[in-house]
């Protein structure tokens, strides 16, 4: 029996596993791929690295420093490793994986999902259209640029104007499209300003703010594409169609979390999220499964969704040590007015340390004030001076607060 | 009355110069109207009369593109080709739907030389893809009709079939729900507790009465909370159901694909890739069915060619009926709420239209659970896009039977286009000008559910036309299907990564298909990333390829020795990717 399983091999998984391991604990990764990494690997930009080593490195770079950490604790290590099945026992999990060596079943006492995120697709936007042959996700682009040398196409359109959108932009300009356009749905650029400037303006790529694509054209391979502008609900509006030629269409339309796996074991999943509801140890609703990084929820910066790891480290720990500190009533935290997702869902235990929680405005707003209420009671607020919806904030949860409350509400005014 | 009459009498009510030619039954109509719709209106309308075997609609409407283009390509490929020779059969089969793999396979119980031509590089590609796979009672067909006595006998046959052939079919049985909104449109005529008592106890009673008069067996009337216990979350509205036993679900595409594998391991010829451009005649009999790839000499020839089977018989010079493409959008859902729908439902709306009859939710053999299709008279046979209207509009209508069905969890949509004639009924009749061509033609639901007996039919048919059978006794109709990774226990699984280890690489995660079941489908000769998915259903689960494309591709290019920029999709000229980063030209 093991102590701790890590599901997931990505920058989450890789911080958790020696955190958990340098406490003295059995600690394996299982990964599904040939390699560690997770997306990092593809992401052959700068960018990684900058909130927690404060240098901006590569993914592969900034994956290395957390490889070398697993090796250096002695964590195992299994790839190709694939999942099947997991399931609750007496004494903890037994799961079943497929592997190019066999099947093999795998009991353990914890778990850790850092299974990641998956990309969004052109049925989950509701794209029109035709179903042809030259529409990709951006993720698939990255890998058949990076890895095999080969373009999605000479005529490409983007998708989405985050952060992955824009770094594929410039990647596929320099690699010598012929033309490309980025298209979306927001006044400005959802990626960072410095993601925009760089990749974007600096190379005169030609984009289009509050346009989306309603239809695809073509039968056998992408040929054009209908466009449409958006209004700021982002609902389209009508006359203001036009066709816009092109041989493939990049979507970079946002991420959804792998949550399936974690949702049959029993765990509950926040709708809003789409990840599992978690606590402040980001424990699930199933005792001894923990869940972090981009499962949680989608993180802007992987420094952010590592730190998650570290987090989840201590609370691996106080499960496999068997003190509880929870609480007899856990309190709930809600999104309120103006706020889409807030994690940590629930507050569970008492200890002494802050806790810092991640939400995402619903609205864009210069001078927003964040209010975390119980009731009519404003229990603390912060003055931010700009929010957005494509930018996760975070804010201290200072503990003491919480006494005797049941349900804390996080709005945006 | 004769049909001359009738058809003048229709015609009166609508403002155009129309004129008409009645032969045999085939009324051959002329003109010009304002829009497609009133073609369609038109067209139905003289279908409709009694004694019609066959609508021929040249009436044109205005903007209608010139539909020649079809034709004159036709004609120069022809020209080109007929004078090649590419082989000789007994019969030679167009359309390599489910009904020519049907056909085929029917054939090939007997000493016969039988050949299927089909257009696209692999079978399945047309209505056969897209559509509710759903093996209809046969309780909707009106009396007296082709529909219903085929339908009636090829549900009987589908358990025996789908076992010989190792393809899932599953009895789930259906449901009509009788609903407040069932009479609505009759709301005038009928107050409010009249209308509940009719639906409560006169609909159902009517339903299971037809049912009776069909045979179909172990009907029975639910109301009340046993329609709740059956259908989980089902409307409030609900007032009374009909349940019938014998209805099933199949995958259209793996049978299609199951038939043709079969056909062709007992003798059947099969050209893919492979179009019909013309037809060589010599008086009232074809002589050699003419191909982009050169000509097939044939003594019969089927005409199963779908949506396009009056193309093939005008090109035979024989037009005797006119398809008008319907198409139908389907919105497919996450496996993740399989549980939540066992049963197809329908929901009952009276009166029935032929244009938006049908339609409803429906479980499948894999597990996901497909609400749809819609119904649209369409101008092209080609148009299978699907747009956010469809969307909504499915999304409004089958809410409305399970209230609170997470609605937002689909996965994917498509659209198929159904190919009715104007009389609405299956064509299966020998050719009018021809004597050696069947139409088995305007196959539009149910002929997923009836198409082991119109292969049945078809072959008593080719036996009448003079067709020699005698029956082989070396036919072998078993089949085996893809063995599964996700379906294996787990210790199946670990012997087959003992003897290969490429059953333990998985490469789809969501619908758990490994390594070694693409290669599979490669060697049973798929040769496109489509093919390979509708026999592995790798890239069908909730990511929708955006995780496995590129590692099947990759796998695809090493297996077939293709570039990986050559990787198709589906059809030439379909592939992935093209062009390469700098500096490595070429
Ligand atoms: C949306 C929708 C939902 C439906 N739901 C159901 C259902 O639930 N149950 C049911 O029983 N039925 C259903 N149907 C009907 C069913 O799909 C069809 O009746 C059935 O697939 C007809 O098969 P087919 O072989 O006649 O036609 P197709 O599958 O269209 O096959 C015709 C083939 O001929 C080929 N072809 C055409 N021209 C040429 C040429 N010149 N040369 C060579 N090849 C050619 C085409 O490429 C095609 O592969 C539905 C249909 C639709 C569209
Ligand atoms: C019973 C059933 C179960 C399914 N289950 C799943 C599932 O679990 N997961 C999943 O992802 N998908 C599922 N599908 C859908 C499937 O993956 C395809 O989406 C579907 O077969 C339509 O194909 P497509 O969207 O690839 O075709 P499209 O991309 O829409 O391409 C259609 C092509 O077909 C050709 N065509 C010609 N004539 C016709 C015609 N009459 N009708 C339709 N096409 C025509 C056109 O040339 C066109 O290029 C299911 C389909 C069925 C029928």
């Amino acid at each position: 029996m093991k102590d701790v399983v890590v599901i997931g091999g990505g920058p989450s998984g890789l911080a958790a596993a020696p955190e958990i391991g340098k406490k003295g604990y059995d600690v394996t990764i299982l990964e599904r791929n040939g390699e560690l990494g997770g997306l990092l690997q593809q992401c052959i930009h700068e960018g990684f690295g900058t909130l927690l080593f404060d240098k901006s490195l590569s993914g592969p770079e900034f994956a290395d420093i957390f490889i070398n950490r697993v090796h250096d604790t002695g964590v195992k290590v299994e790839l190709e490793t694939y999942v099947k099945s997991v399931e609750k026992r007496e004494d903890g999990f037994e799961m079943t994986a497929v592997t190019p060596k066999g099947v093999e079943i795998i009991k353990t006492r914890s778990l850790v999902y850092a299974i990641g995120c998956r990309e969004r697709n052109r049925f989950e936007i509701k794209i029109g259209g035709t179903r042809p042959a030259g529409v990709l996700t951006a993720g698939t682009v990255q890998r058949l640029v990076n890895l095999y040398g080969v373009l999605p196409g000479k005529n490409p359109i983007i998708v989405g104007g985050g952060d992955v959108g824009l770094i594929v932009a410039r990647h596929l300009y320099l690699e010598g499209v012929e033309s490309i356009l980025m298209v979306y749905p927001e006044e400005f650029f959802s990626g960072l300003p410095r993601n925009a400037q760089q990749c974007i303006l600096d190379f005169d790529i030609p984009y289009r703010p509050r346009t989306t694509v309603k239809r695809i054209l073509g039968d056998k391979k992408v040929e054009a594409v209908e466009l449409v502008k958006v209004d700021e609900n982002w609902d389209m509006i009508q006359g203001t169609e036009e066709i816009y030629r092109c041989d493939s269409v990049i979507l970079s339309v946002g991420l959804v979390p792998y949550s399936e796996k974690v949702e049959e074991l029993g765990a509950e999943i926040d709708c809003k999220t789409n990840g599992p509801v978690v606590d402040e140890f980001f424990e699930t609703t199933v005792e001894g499964v923990f869940s972090v990084g981009n499962l949680v929820q989608i993180f802007d910066y992987v420094d952010d969704a590592v730190q998650t790891s570290f987090v989840a480290a201590q609370g691996v720990d106080k499960y496999l040590k068997g003190f509880s500190s929870k609480r007899d009533k856990p309190v709930k935290l809600k999104p309120g007015k103006n706020v889409g997702t807030v994690t940590p869902q629930v507050i569970a235990h008492d200890a002494d340390d802050d806790i810092k929680i991640f939400f995402r405005p619903g609205i864009e707003k210069e001078g927003a004030r964040i209010e975390l209420t119980s009731g009519k009671e404003v229990l603390k607020h912060q003055k931010k001076r700009y929010v957005r919806p494509s930018t996760l904030e975070e804010m201290e949860l200072p503990r003491d607060i919480l006494s005797k409350k049941k349900e804390v509400m996080v709005d945006v005014r | 009355m004769s049909i001359s009459r009738k058809v003048k009498k229709v015609l009166k009510k609508f403002p155009y110069d129309i004129s008409f030619v009645v032969d045999e039954g085939i009324v051959l109509l002329e003109g010009e109207v304002n829009s497609h719709q009133e073609w369609v209106k038109i067209g139905l309308n003289i279908g409709d009369i009694k004694g019609v075997k066959g609508v021929v609609n040249e009436i044109r409407w205005k903007g209608m593109k010139e539909g020649k283009t079809r034709a004159e390509r036709r004609e120069n490929i022809a020209s080109k080709n007929e004078r090649k020779r590419l082989g000789k059969h007994e019969v030679v089969i167009i359309g390599g739907g489910i009904i020519g793999c049907s056909i085929a396979r029917e054939l090939s119980k007997f000493k016969v030389d039988v050949a299927l031509v089909e257009k696209g590089p692999d079978v399945s590609l047309g209505q056969t893809r897209a559509n509710n796979g759903m093996v209809h009672p046969g309780l909707a067909p009106s009396k007296g009709s082709l529909k219903r006595r085929l339908n009636v006998r090829g549900n009987e046959m589908y358990g025996e079939l789908c076992e010989e052939l190792d393809v899932p079919f599953k009895r789930v049985g259906s449901l009509i729900l009788i609903t407040s909104r069932t009479l609505k449109k009759y709301k005038r005529y009928l107050p409010l507790g009249l209308n509940t008592g009719f639906c409560k106890y006169i609909l159902p009673w009517l339903v299971k009465k037809k049912a009776d008069r069909n045979r179909l067996k172990g009907v029975e009337i639910l109301r009340g909370d046993d329609i709740k216990k059956e259908v989980k979350g089902v409307t409030d509205d609900v007032i009374s159901a009909v349940k019938i036993p014998s209805t099933g679900i199949v995958d259209p595409y793996e049978l299609t694909i199951a038939l043709y594998e079969n056909a062709k391991k007992n003798g059947v010829d099969f050209y893919l890739d492979t179009e019909v451009v013309g037809f060589a005649k010599e008086d009232s009999m074809i002589r050699g069915v003419i191909t982009d790839k050169g000509v097939l000499g044939a003594h019969h020839v089927v005409n199963a060619a779908g949506l396009y089977s009056d193309e093939i018989a005008e090109l035979a010079d024989t037009k005797e009926f006119t398809i008008h493409p319907r198409k139908g959008v389907e919105l497919l859902f996450n496996k993740r709420i399989q549980d939540d729908v066992e049963h197809c439902l329908t929901e009952l709306t009276l009166p029935s239209h032929p244009t938006s009859k049908g339609g409803g939710i429906n479980p499948t053999v894999h597990g996901n659970i497909i609400w749809g299709p819609t119904a649209k008279e369409i101008e092209s046979k080609k148009d299978t896009s699907v747009d956010k209207k469809d969307i909504d509009e499915i999304m409004e209508r089958y809410s409305k039977v399970l209230p609170d069905f997470p609605r937002s969890e689909f996965i994917r949509y498509f659209a198929g286009v159904r190919a009715p004639s104007f009389t609405e009924d299956f064509i299966i009749r020998p050719a009018k000008e021809v004597q050696n061509l069947l139409h088995v033609a305007a196959i539009q639901s149910p002929g997923i559910a009836s198409a082991p007996a119109i292969a049945e039919y078809s072959v008593e048919m080719l036996d009448k036309m003079g067709l020699k059978l005698e029956r082989d006794e070396s036919f072998d109709g078993s089949r085996r299907a893809m063995d599964r990774a996700a379906e294996m226990s787990d210790d199946e699984l670990r012997s087959r990564i003992q003897e290969e280890q490429r059953w333990g690489n998985i490469v789809c995660t969501c619908e758990m298909v490994s390594e070694a079941e693409i290669i599979e489908a490669i060697n049973r000769g798929a040769e496109s990333f489509d093919a390979i998915k509708r026999r592995t259903r790798a890239g069908m689960g909730e990511c929708q390829e955006s995780y496995c494309l590129l590692r099947i591709a990759d796998i695809m290019s090493k297996e077939l020795d293709i570039p990986l920029k050559n990787v198709k999709k589906e059809w030439a000229e379909s592939e992935f990717f093209d062009g390469t980063v700098r500096g490595e030209e070429g």
